[in-house]
């Protein structure tokens, strides 16, 4: 059962997010990988076993948005969701418009997290 | 010469007549005998040669008087012209003619007298009682030499021999005497040259002792001493002289101006000329030269002189002449001309006119500027009375009593002090002038020395003088400002209208130190103190302080100040002050500081708005991880079987993201809420953290790569933690906006801390943004102005006051590369410790 539950890898330079979600995502029925950073998942080897990307957009170095359009360079079209502390109304149909399956707003209920994902594993 | 009649008689003899009548053979005995007489006559000659006149002439009247035995015999002879005649009498054995043989020389004179060319016959003359028969006998041609007489008293003399033997007796006599007076005159002759030339020896011997007493006093002199030929060649030198010029004898005597290559070149012409006048018409010569001394090689007068020496025909011999060293004298003289000419050139420059008068009030002196002051020259007024010449009239009356007063008791109330007299001049106009006289004794004679000095003048620059002050004086009172003096010790001594109408109070009141009295009571004692300090040590004099003000009835704010005149020797000879109301400026001022204060916490305020959505971010991000735990949580208790042990996790989680979301908060209201400030020591390096916390997500939004370099230990500062994070925070948004536009290169923002070596501590924060223009580095600081298209432009000009209020400074510079650096740099220890320095606290007291 375990090993058929995809895979929702989370990249959040908040270690309060890369704690709480993966507990959240698991109850939820997902397997969970998190990273710290843009530049930490895309050196791991959870790419193409990734079914759903949840992105923070602000980090220090690399962005949410840079790794979108890295991934997309490398053809790597994982649905993704982008979560954001900022109360930006105006960010997210830009990042919906990018190709965006969801941006959530933090702090976001897991009904509205589960939504989501459910709207991603769909794409698949 | 008179013979000796008396030694010279001899004994009467029988005439040869009565032989001749006695005895017939007598005769020819008579004429043997005449024959042996004309022998002896004819032999006289040789006897007598070489013998003196006086010899021949005793031989011939003896051998006369015995071969004739006549009773007398006289002789006389012509002497040289004018001289009286020699007589010479000889008489026989007659009583009566022995004793008288004056008597009958006198006689037979007196009868020569009558005819000097007495010539034969014979007379008869009575002489001395006795009838003699007289023949006159003269010597030479007609008598030329002289006479003899022959006298005899038998009647018949002579006989014809005894006429012949007296004929050739005389002739014989005037040979003899002739030669014998040609032999005298040839002795006489002989004997002078032998005379004059043992004296010419004399003279010579003297002569050359002289010579080498002269020499060698000339070589010994201390002075030197020459001697030069009759052409001018020397031909002696003294060591003296060679000694001093360096010169040898050989070179000086090898030619007449060898000598002169010791003159000095300037005087050599003159010294060669006058040298040559002196030789040529044998004057010698007076003149003076200067010589090199070969001991140091200066040049030093000397005076030459030589004079010549001539033997005796008037021939010049040689000249004798030494040179003297008068440069001392010179000098001397010099320096004695210069200080007279110095002393008559101060007193003809002097402005005073300058008269010496003597006892009886005559000029003896004159100066140039008597001259003009009075229009009398120099040789007018010498000699003239004083008090004719400047003294009007009316006034001369006292003079002359004061001269006699003087000169009769000593004493003089007008001498030796300056009075203010009118004088007169040539042209009869009066004058005001200041006059001095001192009196002086001049060897027995007192004489005045007058300085007088035309007045006119300053009697009308102190009219002037009176005027410029008179005008002064009304701008003092006109002038729209309070003015005040004072003296030195600090004593009010003037003040203008303005300050007696401003405070209220009179004159009299606030003269010395009564201007304390319109002073507010708080500030009297330091504004005393202030006051006598700077009294005390000349310092300028500023101080603010409230004056009354009359017209207010109130106090007001005034700045009083003043600078000390100082003399040359930088003595304080006064201070003049002034009095400024500042009350309307002082409080504008302080709105001013108001409204500072109140636009650098709307500063605060917009910067805090600015980041509304990082600060939503900050808070978000811990609310974010709460809901989600607690959702977790909810959904782990729903389980069947609930997961307890994992809610209790997520439950933890919750609690702690809880507690960062309200630390989150507690810093925003520090900066929203503070209204008081509180100075207190600050880390700096956590305040910096803190700013960062607060800005991370802003800055990463901004997609800047922050590197903070934080010192290892940093001294703490003391201010205000809020207001410095204010600036830090401003100065990384500034830094942030500056990158907003670089996508070329990275972001890098670089805040850094560190301690500078002057017990500062500094702040920078290093961007890589487009930076700024140069020509504006100032500008970036004043308020308004900004290069930001949204922004007001008061950031850095508050943040620059905030800095400045904590005694530190802020600048800004252009990196090498791109990019800019702001640094602040703020003392380390507790402010407030310098007591002079602003307080912060104080400052910031009105928000």
């Amino acid at each position: 059962m375990k090993n058929n539950r995809p895979l929702v890898s989370i990249v959040d330079d908040d270690e309060s997010v890369r704690e709480s979600l993966p507990d959240l995502l698991a109850e939820l029925g997902f397997a969970t990988q998190a990273f710290s950073s843009a530049e930490e998942f895309l050196a791991s080897d959870c790419i193409g076993g990734t079914r759903c990307l949840i992105l923070d957009i602000a980090m220090p170095g690399m962005t949410g948005p840079d790794l979108q359009r890295e991934l997309k360079l490398r053809r790597q079209d994982i649905p993704i969701v982008f979560i954001t502390a900022h109360p930006d109304e105006t960010i997210r149909p830009r990042m919906l418009e990018e190709g965006a399956v969801e941006c959530l707003f933090k702090p976001f209920s897991d009904t509205a997290l589960l939504a989501a994902l459910t709207t991603a594993l769909q794409l698949n | 010469m008179t013979g000796d009649p008396g030694l010279m008689a001899q004994p009467r003899r029988r005439s040869n007549v009565e032989e001749q009548l006695e005895n017939p053979a007598g005769e020819i005995k008579r004429l043997r005998r005449c024959i042996n007489d004309l022998v002896s006559f004819l032999a006289l000659p040789a006897v007598w040669t070489g013998g003196e006149p006086s010899q021949v002439v005793h031989t011939l009247l003896d051998t006369l008087l015995r071969m004739l035995h006549l009773d007398l015999v006289y002789l006389r002879l012509k002497g040289p012209i004018g001289d009286a005649p020699i007589e010479m009498i000889r008489v026989g054995e007659s009583q009566t003619l022995m004793s008288r043989p004056k008597e009958i020389c006198e006689l037979l004179h007196r009868w020569l007298e009558d005819d000097p060319q007495k010539s034969l016959p014979v007379v008869r003359k009575t002489i001395g009682g006795e009838d003699m028969s007289i023949v006159p006998l003269p010597l030479g041609l007609q008598g030329g030499i002289g006479m003899i007489i022959a006298g005899s008293r038998r009647a018949d003399f002579p006989e014809q021999t005894e006429r012949l033997l007296l004929s050739v007796a005389a002739n014989q006599a005037a040979i003899g005497l002739q030669e014998a007076r040609l032999l005298s005159e040839q002795k006489r002759v002989t004997s002078e040259l032998d005379r004059r030339v043992s004296q010419r020896t004399k003279e010579l011997v003297d002569a050359n002792q002289e010579l080498q007493v002269q020499v060698g006093l000339l070589q010994h002199v201390p002075v030197a001493a020459w001697t030069l030929g009759p052409d001018g060649t020397p031909d002696f030198v003294n060591h003296n002289w060679l000694e001093y010029t360096g010169q040898a004898l050989d070179y000086v005597q090898s030619s007449p101006e060898a000598w002169m290559t010791a003159v000095h070149p300037e005087d050599r012409e003159r010294a060669s000329r006058s040298y040559w006048d002196g030789i040529r018409s044998g004057q010698g010569f007076t003149m003076e030269a200067r010589f090199r001394r070969v001991l140091d090689g200066t040049y030093r007068w000397h005076l030459n002189r030589a004079v010549a020496l001539r033997d005796r025909e008037g021939k010049i011999l040689r000249f004798v002449g030494t040179s003297t060293d008068i440069e001392d004298v010179k000098q001397s003289e010099e320096k004695l001309r210069r200080a007279e000419e110095k002393t008559r050139l101060i007193i003809d420059t002097a402005l005073d006119a300058v008269i010496t008068i003597d006892a009886k009030g005559q000029i003896t002196s004159w100066n140039k500027q008597a001259e003009i002051s009075f229009g009398w020259s120099h040789s007018e007024a010498i000699g003239q009375h004083m008090s004719d010449l400047i003294i009007p009239e009316r006034l001369r009356k006292a003079h002359e009593q004061g001269l006699r007063h003087f000169l009769a008791t000593g004493d003089g109330p007008i001498l030796r002090r300056r009075i203010e007299i009118t004088a007169v001049r040539r042209s009869g106009s009066e004058f005001p002038v200041e006059l001095e006289v001192s009196p002086m004794m001049l060897g027995q004679d007192w004489v005045f020395s007058a300085f007088i000095r035309d007045i006119t003048d300053s009697k009308q620059a102190e009219e002037k003088l009176r005027e410029s002050e008179l005008k002064l004086r009304q701008m003092t009172e006109t002038i729209p400002e309070m003015l005040w003096s004072a003296t030195p010790a600090g004593a009010f001594d003037y003040c203008n209208a303005r300050v007696l109408h401003y405070t209220g109070f009179s004159a009299e009141e606030i003269m010395g130190n009564g201007w304390r009295q319109f002073l507010h009571p708080e500030d009297v004692d330091h504004t005393s103190r202030e006051w006598m300090s700077c009294v005390t040590t000349g310092a300028p004099y500023r101080v603010e302080v409230r004056i009354y003000n009359a017209a207010d009835c109130a106090y007001r704010w005034c700045v009083t100040s003043a600078l000390p005149l100082l003399d040359q020797k930088g003595r304080i000879l006064k201070w003049h002050g002034t009095v400024v109301d500042m009350h309307d400026w002082k409080q504008a001022q302080e709105e001013l500081r108001n409204t500072q204060a109140e636009l650098a916490h709307m500063t605060r305020v917009t910067t805090l708005g600015e980041l509304t959505a990082s600060i939503a971010h900050e808070v978000n991000q811990p609310l974010s991880g709460i809901v989600t735990n607690a959702s977790t949580c909810l959904r782990m208790l729903n389980a069947d079987p609930p997961n307890v042990e994992g809610a209790r996790e997520t439950a933890r989680r919750t609690i702690r993201d809880g507690n960062r979301a309200s630390d989150v908060i507690t810093r925003l209201r520090a900066l929203f809420d503070r209204k008081s400030f509180t100075i207190e020591p600050v880390d700096l390096n956590d305040a910096v953290r803190e700013v960062i916390a607060l800005s991370l997500s802003r800055l990463q939004r901004d997609r800047v790569i922050l590197r903070p370099e934080l010192a290892g230990s940093l001294p703490l500062v003391t201010g205000d933690r809020v207001q410095l994070q204010q600036v830090i925070l401003n100065l990384l948004q500034n830094a942030s906006d500056a990158m907003s536009g670089i996508d070329d290169r990275p972001r890098y923002l670089l805040i850094r801390t560190e301690v500078e070596e002057t017990d500062h501590v500094r702040l920078t924060v290093q961007d890589s943004g487009v930076g700024f223009d140069p020509q504006v580095a100032e500008r970036l600081f004043k308020a308004f102005y900004t290069t930001k298209g949204d922004g007001m432009g008061i950031g850095l000009s508050v943040s620059r006051s905030i800095i400045e209020t904590h005694r530190g400074r802020l600048w800004a510079k252009l990196n090498d590369g791109p990019g800019a650096t702001f640094s602040f740099s703020i003392p380390r220890g507790p402010a407030g410790q310098t007591p002079d320095a602003p307080n912060p606290e104080q400052v910031m007291r009105n928000r």
